[in-house]
C-alpha cells in the first residue's frame, strides 16, 4: 500500500499540468447552440493535434493509450485547469466510441472513431423514453426492417446535445414479441435525417440542457446497426465494462476545489453579524465535514484505481463513488447558498450568481445517468445480496 | 499508487479476524460483561505474542516494524469484534515509552504485561510544563499502571498512582471501563513532541479504523435480518425502505475505509496533509459508525432495542470511540484551517 506515483507518472503529470495550463481555451465556454460546439470540438482539435485526445483509448484506436492511473492524473490535471468535466464530447469519447471499439464492425470503427478523436463530431444518446426511464428495457421506440433499411419511429427524452449532435447511439425496438431485453438493437442514427425533429427542453436553471427527439419513419441503413440484430441491449451493456471509474476523477477534483473556495470566502467574507463567515459555528461545521466527505471520495477514487489496476475493473465498490458524490455535491451547493445571505435569491448578483445556478442545476446529479434509487438498488442486492 | 491492502496485510486481516473470531466472540464478551472483569487477561497475553502492542514499533527497538496502515487494519478488526480493553491507548503508549527511551516500561507494554489506559481531558485541562493539570476522564485505565494523553503538541505517559483520587463511573459502553479524576496535577512519566512523531494523528486514524470495523459490522448484521426477517411472506429487504438504507451502510463503510487507509499512508509518511487527512479520516469514520449502529437498530426493530441483540453493543462503543484522542469539534476546525 503506498501513496507514492512513479517517476515516469509524476513526469506524466508535469506534462499534463503544463500542457493543460498553457493549452486550455482561457475564453468563458459558450452555454448553448453552434457557439458551444464549436468551443467543444475545437478543444477536442487542440487535444488531439497535441496526442492527448482519447486519453483512455487503446492506441490501435488512435488514442492515447494510458495507464489507469495515468488517467487519473490526467483527469486530476484537467479539473485543476478548471476545465469542465461534461461537455458536447462526452458522449462520443466517454460512452459511443467506447462501444464501438467493443461491439462495432471494422468499417464502423474506421468510419466514426477517427472522426470522434479529432473533434470533427459531435454525438449524443438516444437511450430513454418518456415511458422508459429507470426501466431503460421497456422502450418502445420501433424501427421495422424495410429491405436494406430500418424504419424508425417513436421518441426519445433527456437527450443532451441533441440540437448540435450528428450522430446518435439509438436503442430501438425491434422485435416486439420477445422478452423486453431481447427484441432491442443498437444503431448508429444519423442526426442530419429527414424525419428527425428535435425539441429542446427548458430545465429547472431555465437553460436548455436537452431535448426530446422525435422520429417519424426515419431510414437508417441496416449496416449502420452495431452487433448483432435485436443484441442491443448486450451492445448498450458493454460500455459499462469499459467505464474505468477514471473519467469520474474530475467531478471528485472539482468538488474538492469548490469546498476549498467556500472555506477560503468563510474566512474573508462577513456575514450578516459582522463577523466572518467562518465564525458562524454551522457554517464552520458543514464546511469542516464536507472537507471530510470529499477527502474521503478522493480516497475512494484512488482505491478504485487501484482495484481497476490489479483487477481489471473498478469492482461493484465504484458504483459507490457516483452516489457518494451526487449527494455531497447537492449538499455543497446548499451550504453555499447558507453562506451567500439574501443574494442566494438574485442570480445576477457577483456574490450570489454563480452558486445559485450551481445550487439549481445540482438537483439533476441524484437524477442524470442512473437515478440514486436505482443506484441504491444495485448497490443493495449486488453488493450486500439482499433479495429484489 | 496503490490503496489494496497486499498480500501480507491481508494475512494480518486473516490472521488477527481468526485469532478474534476464536478468543473473543460477542459471546465471550458478555461473559466478561457479567464477570465485571472486562479484559480477559490470558487473550491480552495472547494478543502480545502476536505482536499487536509492538506492531507498528520499530524493529531496533524490539518491534515488528510494521506499518500505520498495517496497525490500521488490525484496528479495524478489533473494532468489528467489540473485543475489550484498552488496545489503541497500550499501542500508542508503547511507542511513547520507546520514544523517550524506557525501554522496561516499553518493553512491559509490548510483552502485555502492562496496560496503559486513555486519557480523555476535560475542558480547561492541560499538560503544562512536565506536568498535567486538571480534570481527567480515564477509560479502561482499571488496573493500567500508566494512562496515556495525546494532543496537538504531543503525547505524555502519566502514571495512574499519581492522579489521585480515582472514581468509577458506569460508562455508556458496559464493555469499558470508565472513572474520572479531578484536581490532578501529575508529573509525566514520558512525553514525545509531536513534531517528532505526532501520536495524536496515529491515534484519530487507529480509533477511525476501529469505526471502520463497528460500520462494517453494522452493515452486515442489518443486511443479514433484511434478508433473513419474514414478514408479509417476503423478507423485508426487498422493501425499499429497508434496501436503501443497507446500501447507504455500504456506501459510508466503503468511503471510511478507503479514507482511513489514505490518511494511514500519508500520516505514516509525515506528509503535509497528515493532519487533514488524519481528521477526515475520523471524521468520516466516526459518522458511518454512527449511522449504521442507529440503521441497524432501526432495522432490527423491536429487537434492536433489546440487551439480547448485539446491535446496542456497537451504537455505545461508538460513543466511546468518537471521544478519545480530540473531539469532533476540534477535528473540524483542522479540517477549515487549512
Amino acid at each position: 500500500m503506498n501513496m507514492d506515483f512513479t517517476a515516469d507518472e509524476l513526469q506524466f503529470r508535469e506534462e499534463a499540468r503544463t500542457w493543460l495550463y498553457e493549452n486550455a481555451p482561457r475564453e468563458k465556454r459558450p452555454l448553448a447552440g453552434p457557439p458551444m460546439r464549436e468551443y467543444d470540438l475545437g478543444w477536442q482539435k487542440t487535444m488531439f493535434e497535441a496526442g492527448w485526445a482519447g486519453i483512455n483509448w487503446p492506441s490501435e484506436y488512435g488514442g492515447r493509450g494510458s495507464t489507469v492511473t495515468e488517467s487519473l492524473i490526467w483527469f486530476e490535471e484537467y479539473a485543476r485547469a478548471g476545465l469542465a468535466p461534461m461537455d458536447a464530447r462526452f458522449v462520443g469519447e466517454s460512452h459511443a466510441g467506447p462501444t464501438l471499439m467493443a461491439r462495432a464492425s471494422e468499417e464502423q470503427k474506421q468510419f466514426h472513431l477517427p472522426k470522434i478523436l479529432e473533434g470533427e463530431v459531435v454525438w449524443c444518446q438516444g437511450f430513454s423514453e418518456p415511458d422508459a426511464g429507470s426501466d431503460l428495457a421497456s422502450l418502445r421506440t420501433r424501427g421495422e426492417i424495410d429491405g436494406d433499411e430500418l424504419v424508425v419511429t417513436g421518441q426519445k427524452i433527456w437527450t443532451s446535445y441533441a440540437d448540435v449532435a450528428d450522430w446518435q447511439e439509438l436503442l430501438v425496438r425491434t422485435d416486439p414479441d420477445v422478452p423486453k431485453h431481447k427484441g432491442i438493437s443498437w444503431a448508429i442514427c444519423d442526426m442530419h435525417s429527414p424525419g428527425i425533429d428535435v425539441r429542446p427542453i427548458v430545465t429547472i436553471d431555465g437553460h436548455a440542457e436537452f431535448a426530446e427527439v422525435f422520429y417519424n419513419e426515419v431510414r437508417i441503413p441496416l449496416e449502420n446497426v452495431v452487433g448483432d440484430m435485436n443484441d442491443g441491449w448486450k451492445v448498450a451493456m458493454s460500455t459499462l465494462a469499459f467505464e474505468r471509474g477514471t473519467a469520474f476523477t474530475a467531478y471528485q477534483m472539482q468538488l474538492a476545489s469548490t469546498v476549498g473556495k467556500l472555506i477560503e470566502i468563510a474566512r474573508v467574507r462577513e456575514g450578516p453579524d459582522g463577523r466572518a463567515l467562518i465564525q458562524d459555528e454551522e457554517i464552520a461545521r458543514a464546511l469542516g465535514r464536507a472537507r471530510a466527505d470529499v477527502t474521503s471520495l478522493q480516497a475512494m477514487t484512488y482505491m478504485g484505481v487501484s482495484r481497476n489496476e490489479q483487477t481489471g475493473s473498478p469492482g461493484a465498490e465504484g458504483s459507490m463513488l457516483k452516489l457518494h458524490w451526487s449527494d455531497l455535491a447537492k449538499k455543497v451547493s446548499h451550504i453555499a447558498l447558507d453562506m451567500v445571505g439574501n443574494d442566494a435569491l438574485s442570480r445576477s448578483s457577483e456574490k450570489g450568481g454563480d452558486w445559485v445556478e450551481e445550487f439549481l442545476f445540482s438537483f439533476s446529479h441524484s437524477i442524470g445517468g442512473g437515478t440514486s434509487e436505482i443506484q441504491r438498488n444495485i448497490i443493495a442486492e449486488r453488493l450486500l445480496g439482499l433479495p429484489r | 499508487m496503490n490503496l489494496l491492502p497486499g498480500e501480507e496485510q491481508n494475512e494480518i486481516i486473516a490472521q488477527s479476524a481468526s485469532f478474534l473470531a476464536g478468543q473473543m466472540p460477542i459471546t465471550r464478551l458478555r461473559e466478561l460483561l457479567k464477570s465485571g472483569d472486562l479484559v480477559d487477561q490470558g487473550v491480552w497475553k495472547a494478543s502480545s505474542e502476536l505482536g499487536w502492542f509492538s506492531l507498528g514499533i520499530s524493529e531496533e527497538a524490539g518491534g515488528v516494524g510494521a506499518t500505520l496502515a498495517d496497525e490500521a487494519l488490525l484496528f479495524r478488526e478489533i473494532g468489528r469484534s467489540l473485543a475489550p480493553g484498552p488496545h489503541l491507548s497500550t499501542t500508542l503508549g508503547a511507542r511513547v515509552a520507546v520514544a523517550a527511551g524506557q525501554s522496561d516500561l516499553a518493553d512491559a507494554i509490548m510483552e502485555g504485561r502492562t496496560q496503559v489506559g486513555m486519557g480523555v481531558l476535560e475542558p480547561g485541562a492541560e499538560l503544562r510544563d512536565d506536568r498535567l493539570v486538571g480534570s481527567l476522564r480515564l477509560i479502561d485505565a482499571k488496573g493500567a499502571p500508566q494512562v496515556l494523553v495525546a494532543t496537538d503538541q504531543g503525547a505524555a505517559l502519566i502514571a495512574t498512582s499519581d492522579l489521585g483520587k480515582i472514581v468509577e463511573e458506569r460508562c455508556i459502553d458496559d464493555a469499558t471501563h470508565l472513572a474520572r479524576a479531578d484536581g490532578v496535577d501529575a508529573p509525566l512519566t514520558a512525553w514525545l513532541d509531536a513534531a517528532e512523531d505526532a501520536i495524536a494523528l496515529r491515534g484519530l486514524v487507529l480509533s477511525a479504523a476501529q469505526l471502520v470495523g463497528i460500520a462494517e459490522a453494522c452493515r452486515d448484521l442489518g443486511s443479514d435480518h433484511a434478508k433473513n426477517r419474514v414478514q408479509f411472506d417476503r423478507p423485508i429487504g426487498v422493501h425499499q425502505a429497508i434496501k436503501h438504507p443497507c446500501a447507504d451502510m455500504a456506501i459510508r463503510s466503503e468511503a471510511a475505509f478507503c479514507q482511513t487507509l489514505m490518511a494511514a499512508v500519508l500520516v505514516d509518511e509525515g506528509r503535509a496533509d497528515a493532519a487533514m487527512q488524519a481528521n477526515s479520516a475520523r471524521i468520516v469514520a466516526a459518522e458511518a459508525a454512527e449511522k449504521n449502529a442507529a440503521t441497524t437498530v432501526q432495522i432490527l426493530g423491536g429487537m434492536g432495542f433489546t440487551f439480547e441483540a448485539d446491535a446496542h453493543l456497537y451504537v455505545k462503543r461508538t460513543q466511546v470511540l468518537c471521544r478519545v484522542i480530540s473531539s469532533t469539534d476540534d477535528q473540524l476546525k483542522v479540517l477549515i484551517a487549512s
